[in-house]
């Protein structure tokens, strides 16, 4: 169910009535109702339903355990066994087909011509949410950082909470499920402002981002029809694609969220306004990150293995090194691990996984090294124009990462980078497919949406909505709806179902 | 030992750290104080703390502590 149909809306307004005419501690289950409906709705069968229960169960009992037996070596085993089977199921339904092909190709690397034919698994949407969002809650559990839920329904609403299964954030259990459990009362400030969020999600993703589409899908799915120029476009706007499709969605279920009371954590803040891709990651997809450096990056860095090999690299290149070295280590398999969590393909692990590492080392590496230069050649790094230069540096070395991020496989990436090296056939602009009135609405939207990402870095945007006189409230409103049901790209044989999230 | 040997000792390990013989730490310092403190840092002035102290933090110590005080509190607690 894509989350801009009439149906997801439909489910909203079911779930927002059933949720505000029940009695307070009931209210999480008609949650739970609508979670259940969502998950199973594009794919029912009892597979499906089956793995989703062991999920659920590995979670809920061995949480049980740990807790029971904390202090104790059997609190570990529990919690090995837990983040492991959940690890396990994740893994077999989401990467076969990528593990069959990476032993196929060492065999054929080796001279050996053996051939695996593509396994099928049964999915569910949300997969690589929900059992990340489990296996952080068994271990917060284990590390004293929660109780278990010993209410199996709450635990299931923990793990499935239907906005959040498409495209997360990815939530905690100390942080979100209160929240999620309390059966919130209706306010009439929470439906403005949630009514606003979901329509700011909406003109990103039905004014700018199904604009931005047209474009990217005719460059890179017909590389060999644009050359220079056009192809350099193309793979210039697919972030802007990715970040108001991605971003979009976010507010959409925030919005949804806000409505019923739920407060969720805030998944981008104005990445494109970022110097450097160490920043930019601070700002994009910021609850994977944050997810990533508290279960794998600090446990690793912490690993006895790291330890002796600090102590060897310590003891053999002197301190500084040492820390690079773990550093590096460290962030190279952290991020290869994203890569792989984006997909089972080599163009994820290279364009969302290990180019941004490269980046991050060289900008590590290389920060002393141009302190020197600027200050050699007299250049101020605080002014506006080398920030300018900086934002612009950053994003288009993200742009170059995306190149493989959206490519079909990695040959097609190379042929689109080839191509934009190549003379253009000099052909019209609008043979990207979009007409000229249609390129005017895109360009005035995304200077709109750029003002307002600008202005949200120092201000709480809603914050101020909610401050302002009633009449503001429905001028605000007012122009929401109307520009989206002018300008948006929707209405009957139009999907916006290509949520690039969520093939994750 | 004394809350006041471990700020020392503590503030040994912050200037190392962080390679800046100005930072004097207090129980209310965050990473807010140090420029260079953040998630990469914390990680390698937590192995320096552990080393100096020689005792270990848990995960759910690592991720959640606020300031230096708390820092402080359980170094005191495992040393008792």
């Amino acid at each position: 169910m894509s989350i801009t149909s009439l149906t997801f809306f439909l489910l909203v307004f079911i779930t927002c009535l059933i949720y505000f005419v029940i009695p307070q501690k009931y209210r999480f289950i008609s949650l739970l109702g609508s979670s259940l409906f969502f998950l199973f709705y594009d794919n029912f069968n009892l597979t499906t339903v089956i793995y989703v229960l062991i999920i659920l169960l590995t979670s809920y009992f061995s949480s049980l355990l740990i807790y029971k037996y904390k202090d104790t070596k059997k609190s570990k085993l529990f919690m090995l066994i837990g983040v492991f089977l959940i690890l396990g199921i994740l893994i077999y339904l989401k990467y076969s087909n990528f593990i069959l092909l990476t032993i196929q190709n060492i065999f054929n690397f080796f001279g050996s011509n053996i051939t695996f034919n593509p396994v099928t698994r049964p999915s569910t949407i949300g997969l690589s949410y929900y059992s990340l969002i489990m296996i952080g809650y068994v271990m917060d559990v284990y590390r004293g950082l929660c109780l278990p839920q010993k209410n199996i329904l709450k635990c299931a609403l923990f793990m499935a909470y239907f906005p959040i299964l498409p495209s997360g954030p990815f939530i905690r259990y100390n942080d979100n499920a209160e929240s999620l459990y309390e059966g919130h009362n209706f306010s009439f400030s929470n439906l403005y402002l949630g009514l606003i969020r979901i329509l700011w999600g909406l003109f990103k993703i039905l004014v700018i981002s199904e604009r931005l589409a047209q474009i990217v899908n005719t460059s890179f799915n017909n590389p060999d029809n644009f050359s220079g120029l056009l192809m350099f476009l193309g793979a210039l706007l697919f972030p802007l694609q990715l970040y108001t499709n991605f971003s979009g969605s976010i507010d959409l279920i925030m919005g949804v969220s806000k409505i019923l009371g739920i407060n969720l954590p805030e998944n981008f803040t104005s990445p494109f306004f970022s110097p450097t891709i160490t920043e930019f990651w601070r700002n994009w997809h910021i609850t994977l990150g944050s997810y990533l450096k508290d279960y794998i990056f600090y446990p690793l860095m912490k690993s006895s293995f790291m330890q002796k090999l600090g102590q060897f690299t310590k003891k053999h290149f002197g301190k500084t090194a040492s820390k690079k070295i773990t550093l590096y280590l460290s962030m190279f398999i952290m991020w290869t691990l994203i890569g792989i969590w984006h997909g089972g393909a080599y163009t994820y692990i290279i364009g969302s996984g290990i180019l941004q590492f490269i980046y991050m080392l060289f900008e590590d590496l290389l920060s002393p090294v141009a302190t020197k230069v600027n200050n050699k050649l007299g250049i101020n790094s605080e002014s506006k124009i080398y920030r300018a230069y900086q934002i612009l540096r950053t994003y288009l070395l993200f742009s170059f990462a995306m190149i493989f991020f959206r490519a079909t496989s990695l040959s097609n990436a190379f042929t689109i980078i080839q191509n934009i090296f190549t003379t253009s056939h000099n052909m019209q602009i609008t043979s990207l497919g979009l007409s000229v009135a249609n390129l005017i609405i895109l360009l005035i939207a995304l200077l709109i949406l750029f003002i307002i990402d600008k202005i949200s870095i120092k201000n709480d945007i809603l914050e101020k909505i909610k401050n302002s006189s009633i009449e503001l409230k429905i001028v605000i409103l007012g122009i929401f709806i109307l520009t989206i049901l002018t300008f948006g790209m929707y209405g009957i044989g139009f999907n916006a179902s290509d949520f690039i999230y969520s093939r994750i | 030992m004394e809350k006041e040997e471990i700020y020392t000792r503590l503030n040994k390990v912050f200037r190392e750290v962080f390679d800046d013989e100005s930072i004097n730490v207090t129980e209310n310092t965050t990473a807010k104080d140090i420029p260079d403190w953040d998630s990469l840092e914390h990680i390698n002035l937590i192995v320096a703390v552990e080393e100096e102290f020689n005792i270990k933090f848990n995960m759910g110590e690592v991720t959640t502590m606020k300031n230096v005080g708390e820092m402080a509190n359980i170094i005191a607690s495992r040393i008792k």
